[in-house]
């Protein structure tokens, strides 16, 4: 087969059986537009069972079908059910190209049916882009920890399978199209061949510090900080602030914090009125997770890219001007 | 006895790694490599499981001839034995075409009941590759694990960690796990180990020494993926930066604007 002969773009939509998750919404949104540029159709690809009401919202990001597939095995996430379905369904309609959301489940199996398939994977693509001319579809993704911006494309081979982070796109529906074609799929997994079962959950108690999505200020610690004697100050200045205190990735590969706290593509997307960072580099991997109002960068090297970032920034020994903001701010409320 | 696989990377200093701005090529030359540190992790787990169940532990990498450097490594650490995949003919490959090399290559040792990885390289951060070893080696895969539970009757029970909580799960093996480093932290060598491990003996497969092992499949021919093209980022405008001469005044000024703003 050539690789026109392989049609339309596929969307994965995750789903925990009552709603579909943000990404897969996201993704069909992005997509939209992308096949709008290449003439593929958009479909989105459910597995088990979701509320009609559910798949109303993926409609409205306006996808031209559907393909629902049931069969037995897709009760509970397993990475030998979901690859299978995929590598039968993707044999049968030869879609051009098949994006998951890159949460803990969709990196798990993509790769997987990929090598089914034996064809090209990439995880965490940014941008999206298309070269009319080879057909490609560009996925542009910061590498060498945000060094440098990457295009990768898969030149040979089909489907083109792509994992893109939640948070990555926004979701801005455009509305259903009037005819949404409809394919009902039968895929049967043998439970008893299910090689990691499923005994249980326990869910994470809930932490009011670890919630920092939401949060309308967060305070953000980078690789500067020496040590975690260093870090009480943050703390204490994100409070004073009424808000979350959050890191970098290094400080988590430290053990400094949790992963919880990590911002950025492979952490937690934040969209804070303020944010604060203090000694962090401005690693792009970073800042794309960062939607802030207002940014105020410190730091002590002055050509750190985090200053491309910032509305404000201060050049300067990170405790030093944390410990005069807590004492000023402290001073303004009296 | 378990016989267990556990698959490391060494990587280049990425905080060292620079664009050469006239050929937008990346300079590694000269800089220092180290192991992926998130290996170290997988190598623990293993290493845990030995001295729990009882093992033996073989490491396998694919790189340069330097590369062996992480192998002796990760032998002082708790290796019995290593594997350097190496040749020109499995340069420039993706995750489709290392896979496929690492199974073949470990075929060549037996079959493992376990395989632990780290879950992504910081060079590449794909986190792609222990999937795709898994369904090469047709493996069970447990990723994110937190904890091993138990191992018996040809099964490992263990927890992994999901986006909200926890879950515990029960798989067949062979199976492949990824590791959180929560309960793995690496350890030191002892002094023996590490002296050991100077002299310890690596295999080395080239192209032609892996059975069976098709030129097609490896490097860039066996590649899904490639990069035609690698830019800086575009960085916005820089803001403005605060110099009125102390951190006190640069502070004050900075509050004073974010007043106006209504940030605070």
């Amino acid at each position: 087969m050539k690789k026109s002969d392989y049609q339309n773009m596929w969307v994965y939509i995750e789903h925990d059986g009552r709603t579909a998750a943000p990404v897969g919404l996201e993704l069909c949104c992005e997509l939209r537009k992308l096949c709008d540029q290449t003439g593929d159709r958009l479909f989105a690809v459910v597995l088990g069972e979701l509320p009609e009401s559910e798949l109303d919202k993926v409609k409205d990001c306006g996808i031209d079908g559907i393909i629902r597939v049931s069969g037995t095995g897709y009760e509970y996430f397993n990475t030998d059910a979901w690859a299978k379905a995929f590598t039968v369904l993707s044999r049968k309609y030869n879609p051009s190209a098949i994006f998951v959301g890159g949460t803990i489940d969709g990196r798990d199996f993509a790769p997987r049916f990929a090598v089914q398939l034996e064809t090209g994977c990439t995880s965490d693509a940014m941008e999206l882009g298309w070269d009319a001319e080879t057909g490609d579809i560009q996925f542009i993704e910061p590498a060498v920890g945000g060094k440098i911006m990457a295009v990768i494309t898969v030149p040979a081979l089909r489907p083109q399978v792509g994992t893109i982070r939640p948070g990555t796109f926004p979701c801005a529906p455009v509305g259903a199209k009037q005819e949404i074609e409809r394919i009902e799929e039968r895929i049967d997994f043998d439970p008893e061949k299910i090689r990691c079962r499923h005994l249980g959950f326990i869910p994470d108690e809930s932490d009011p510090e670890l919630d920092i999505a939401n949060a309308d200020c967060i305070v953000c610690v980078g690789n500067g900080l020496k040590d975690s004697e260093h870090l009480e100050r943050y703390r204490t200045l994100a409070k004073l602030l009424g808000g979350k205190l959050g890191c970098t990735r290094p400080l988590y590969d430290r053990g400094i914090l949790p992963y919880k706290l990590q911002i950025g593509q492979s952490g937690v997307m934040v969209k804070p009125k303020l944010y604060i960072s203090f000694g962090v580099s401005g690693a792009v991997n970073h800042t794309a997770g960062v939607d802030a109002d207002v940014f105020v960068a410190v730091g002590k090297n002055p050509e750190a890219q985090i200053f491309n970032y910032c509305d404000y920034g201060i050049v300067g020994d990170m405790d030093e001007v944390c410990d005069e903001m807590i004492a000023q701010i402290k001073a303004l409320r009296q | 006895m378990l016989n267990i696989l556990v698959c490391v990377k060494q990587i280049p200093d990425i905080d060292l790694v620079k664009m050469d701005p006239e050929t937008g090529n990346l300079v590694r030359t000269g800089v220092p490599t180290l192991t992926n540190p998130l290996d170290l992790n997988a190598l623990e787990a293993a290493v845990q499981i030995k001295e729990r169940f009882g093992g033996r532990i073989t490491l396998i990498t694919m790189g340069p001839p330097m590369a062996e450097s992480t192998l002796r490594e990760c032998l002082a650490v708790g290796g019995d034995e290593a594997v350097l995949v190496s040749g020109r003919g499995f340069g420039g490959a993706d995750t489709l075409s290392t896979s496929y090399a690492i199974v073949k290559a470990a075929d060549m040792k037996g079959r493992f009941d376990l395989i632990f990885c780290g879950k992504e390289s910081l060079d590449g951060a794909t986190g792609q590759m222990a999937s795709q070893l898994a369904e090469r080696f047709d493996a069970a895969q447990i990723s994110c694990c937190l904890s091993i539970e138990d191992i018996k009757d040809g099964r490992i029970r263990a927890t992994r960690a999901l986006e909200n909580g926890r879950e515990l799960v029960e798989a067949t093996l062979p199976c492949l796990l990824t590791v959180e480093k929560d309960n793995f932290y690496g350890r030191l060598p002892s002094l023996d180990a590490y002296l050991a491990s100077k002299s310890a003996p690596i295999t080395v497969y080239a192209e032609t020494d892996i059975d069976g092992l098709d030129p097609q499949k490896i490097g860039v021919p066996g590649s899904g993926t490639i990069v035609p093209k690698i830019y800086p980022p575009e960085l916005p405008e820089p803001g403005q930066i605060i110099r009125t001469g102390s951190p006190r005044t640069d502070v004050g000024r900075l509050l004073e604007l974010l007043t106006e703003k209504g940030s605070l």
